[in-house]
């Protein structure tokens, strides 16, 4: 538990109406969107600014006390769970955009900017920042350079890490530190900004952030396939990009959520559906206009069961929508889901379906996958019960060889997600030891005491603290 | 979720409850949450409280009743959340059991438990308020807190219209006939609610007036009380919600239609049936009640189908630009947004402009804005500057509980704007 004392000292610091002490307050700040872990932190600091930050990890710093960085909470990794208890440093207080500039395009941000938010300022300026994670409507851009968010538009724009231009960072000592600038190419000594974006929160606490922005697409034309055999789908994919057109986004859902596409895709198509595939061409009108056939073309030549163009941007958007509402739909069709983050190359797109739903099969646990399969980042989804034993020891075993499976296949443990919690027991099998160990290095470098999200990315060892 | 005793109303919702997947998608809705940017005042940290209380981790606390209490009820998070989770619904059943474990606190119990269902006493008092009232708006600041509701939201500074020296029931008659010459096509029942009774009597009047020109016979009937939202849905005293839901009924039983001019009214009178239907007779009454109920503007477009010529302007109004607020209660609950739309784009003296984000919470929300005066006014702000924004002379909406917020905020800023009731530009 944290002394009395150390709360005052927060209190001085941040204010008092800023810092939550009571039991209710604290529960609010014991979870994130995953399902199998809480823990409720003693105390939550909302800081107002950089300085204020600085005050906060000295303090937690001199006194070992452990500090959970957290926006809102809307990651899927158990990253910001106070697993230690201590300091919950969140940062929803710091909301002000600095400055969007059209010219060098680029945007300084706090970190407690929701995304959206920040989207709808910029499209106002004609602007566009392509990453777009499914919680857009209420991560923080904070959350979204530590855990380096990604999203179905990364396919051709490509994820967080290619976008950030500067960051204003607080040290676990309290020293504040500035990296990289306002400037596209920045060849100052090593690449330290790529060591804080996807950190998790483990290495600094990020307090200001420059963005690379690209202007908006001037169209954007979606294509609706379904296909009555999943590896098709996946098939589908692979020849669409070999074909030498770049979509922005090729989504894939499977037949576990198509109830929000009731209404939208004929009953009859629905009823003998695999999986479907919403795939978006962006860019000039001429352009699209043409990719958009291209893309058609391969659809009706592979064994689709319908391949359709909506009429207009609102049509386009509540498909969308039945693809953004998928993880609320599979969540609440089981008590427990098991929501992974993997990533094969594309050409083992179809292996890796075919062989995990096999997989599932054998352990006889149901298995929804969806994903951004233009990427390869596949989001497969046991459903279970943890209060069933043995139900859930089976869904585990599915997970685990789920993960072998991809990783086999020349993929990754976590394409968006990060590792926090949830992942942590495959990281060994995922990383190079060498490299989990110069990961150790670093953070005993920049964080000695180990204040900062303590517990998190790699299993401590039964030693450690 | 297991069902936990003393959570009966909760338990009612358990499906509710358990559809949030913690996504965290209301954070950008919820009006609330803008303001104070703490999990516990949005969406998803309400239910993850209530979940904990029902799993016995936490207890109904004064701190978990304040957080439990610190919601609009505006829906913006239901209508947006990918689950929708009926997020209003459950904080609703969580405030009744705490109601039944802890009792109402002062000065609501009398007000709720005492006041409110007695409509006569209530006028009195409300009455006796208005005498206070020119004594101590200029200077009060929190001492008249136990006097009144009135007074309680006076008390802090709020800028809200005098009592009116006569009230509505006191000016009209309980039958108002169809002028001569005017055929009679319909017969309708006008609930009046409390601020249109004590507050706006000329809007009443005014309603009737149009009405019976137009061919509406309207009946004000006597037996009418509060519609009883701030009882059960703000305070989440469902016994005597219930009492109050019974009279209403009782007053309406012959009546087709019921037309209010509040849309909180409205929508808390087709809420009877869910939250207060503990019979079922009740069950049955309270679904009829609720499908004679209409708002004002749904029953004119809809229902009599007025032609355009119909509406015309009140001469003082002619020539001034007019922008729209949203009640939530209007768009969300009863989805009337059209409507009031086509009667503002029917009236050819006035240029109508649409506000941005017209539907967005103006932080009234009855009770909610006298616990957390100083929230509701931030989220009064931000509805300011889009009223702004239009540069319109006059805002209008459908709901007197957002027009005296309106009224407030303008004044509060020094503002030009009106703010008016929809049937208020008619002549």
């Amino acid at each position: 538990m944290i002394e009395s004392k150390h709360i005052d000292r927060l209190r001085q610091i941040a204010g008092k109406e800023n810092i939550l002490t009571s039991k209710e307050e604290l529960v609010a700040y014991s979870y994130d969107a995953t399902n199998l872990w809480s823990h409720t932190p003693d105390v939550v600091v909302l800081p107002a600014d950089t300085e204020q930050i600085s005050e906060i990890l000295k303090l937690a710093n001199d006194n070992q006390i452990p500090v959970t960085p957290r926006g809102s909470g809307t990651n899927v990794s158990g990253g910001s769970i106070p697993i230690k208890g201590g300091i919950v440093l969140c940062t929803t207080r710091m909301t002000r955009i600095l400055e969007i500039n059209k010219t060098n395009l680029n945007a300084t941000v706090e970190p407690g900017v929701i995304l959206q938010d920040f989207n709808n300022a910029l499209a106002k300026e004609g602007l566009f920042f392509p990453p777009d994670p499914q919680s857009s409507a209420g991560c923080t851009m904070g959350g979204v350079v530590a855990e380096n968010s990604g999203g179905p538009s990364c396919l051709k724009y490509g994820v967080t890490k290619q976008y950030v231009l500067g960051l204003e960072v607080v040290l676990a000592d309290g020293k504040i530190m500035k990296i990289g600038g306002l400037t596209p190419k920045n060849r100052t000594g090593y690449e330290l900004i790529m060591l804080f974006t996807g950190s998790e929160g483990t290495l600094g606490i990020i307090s200001k952030i420059t963005l690379r922005l690209l202007p908006a697409p001037k169209a954007n034309k979606t294509i609706v396939a379904v296909f009555g055999d999943v590896a098709i789908a996946g098939e589908t994919v692979s020849e669409i990009i070999d074909s030498g057109v770049l979509p922005s986004k090729i989504e894939f859902v499977d037949n576990w959520t198509f109830e929000k596409f009731q209404g939208l895709l004929p009953p009859e198509i629905l009823a003998n559906a695999q999986a479907i595939l919403l795939i978006e061409a962006d860019g000039l009108p001429e352009i699209v206009e043409t990719e958009a056939r291209q893309i058609v073309d391969i659809c009706k030549r592979s064994s689709t069961l319908e391949v359709r163009v909506p009429q207009d941007g609102e049509e386009a958007q509540k498909y969308w929508q039945a693809r953004t509402a998928h993880f609320s739909d599979i969540s609440s069709a089981a008590y427990t889901i098991v929501n992974e983050d993997v990533c094969v190359p594309r050409d083992r797109i179809a292996e890796f379906i075919r062989i995990s739903r096999e997989q599932a099969r054998q352990n006889d646990v149901p298995l929804s996958i969806a994903g951004h399969a233009g990427d390869g980042n596949f989001h497969p989804v046991v459903l279970t019960d943890s209060r069933d034993r043995e139900h859930f020891q089976r869904a585990l075993k599915c997970v685990d060889e789920i993960i072998e499976t991809a990783l086999s296949l020349g993929g990754v443990l976590s394409g968006e997600h990060g590792i926090g919690l949830e992942k942590q027991r495959f990281l060994k099998k995922a990383m190079d030891p060498v490299a989990i160990d110069t990961m150790k290095k670093i953070k005993d470098v920049l964080d000695p005491n180990h204040i900062l999200n303590p517990g998190k990315i790699w299993e401590e060892a039964p030693d450690e603290e | 979720m297991k069902s936990s005793t003393g959570f009966e109303q909760i338990n009612r919702f358990e499906d509710e409850l358990d559809k949030c997947t913690k996504c965290g998608f209301c954070m950008s809705y919820c009006p609330v949450y803008q303001e104070e940017r703490v999990e516990s005042s949005v969406a998803r940290g309400k239910i993850m409280l209530i979940r904990a209380l029902l799993a016995g981790e936490l207890t109904a606390t004064d701190e978990m009743r304040k957080q439990l209490n610190k919601c609009t009820l505006c829906m913006t998070c239901a209508q947006n959340c990918p689950a929708a989770t009926q997020v209003p619904s459950v904080i609703t059943a969580a405030r009744a059991d705490g109601v039944r474990q802890k009792g109402l606190s002062f000065p609501n119990n009398i007000i709720f438990r005492w006041l409110l269902p007695r409509r006569r006493l209530f006028g009195y008092v409300v009455r006796i308020a208005s005498w206070f009232q020119g004594i101590f708006m200029p200077k009060t600041k929190g001492s008249t807190r136990h006097l009144s509701f009135f007074l309680s939201a006076l008390g802090r500074g709020r800028h809200i219209p005098q009592i009116a020296p006569k009230f509505l029931r006191q000016s009209v008659p309980e039958i108002n006939q169809t002028p001569q010459g005017v055929e009679t096509k319909y017969t309708v029942g006008y609930f009046t609610g409390c601020m249109t009774d004590f507050v706006f009597p000329e809007l009443g009047m005014k309603i009737i007036s149009f009405l019976t020109r137009n061919g509406v016979e309207v009946i004000v009937p006597r037996g009418q009380g509060c519609c009883g939202a701030p009882v059960f849905l703000g305070a989440g005293d469902f016994d005597t919600g219930r009492r109050m839901a019974d009279s209403n009924v009782r007053a309406f039983k012959d009546l087709d239609y019921i037309i209010t001019d509040c849309a909180t009214c409205a929508s808390a009178m087709k809420d009877y049936a869910k939250f207060l239907a503990d019979t079922s007779e009740r069950k049955r009454d309270y679904a009829d009640f609720a499908a004679k109920v209409k708002d004002i503007t749904e029953f004119l477009v809809d229902i009599v189908q007025l032609p355009a010529s119909a509406y015309r302007v009140a001469a003082e109004y002619k020539g001034k630009s007019v922008t729209w607020h949203e009640p939530c209660h209007l768009g969300r609950y009863l989805g009337v947004k059209d409507q009031p739309r086509k009667i503002l784009k029917s009236l050819a003296d006035i240029n109508f402009i649409e506000m941005p984000d017209a539907d967005r919470c103006c932080g009234m929300a009855g009770t909610f804005s006298i616990y957390f005066y100083d929230l509701s006014q931030k989220i009064a702000d931000r509805k300011i500057a889009d009223i702004k924004s239009t540069g319109a002379d006059i805002v209008v909406t459908d709901c007197p509980g957002c027009q005296i917020q309106l009224i407030d905020s303008i004044t509060r800023h020094g503002l030009p704007q009106q703010a008016l009731h929809i049937m208020e530009l008619l002549e």
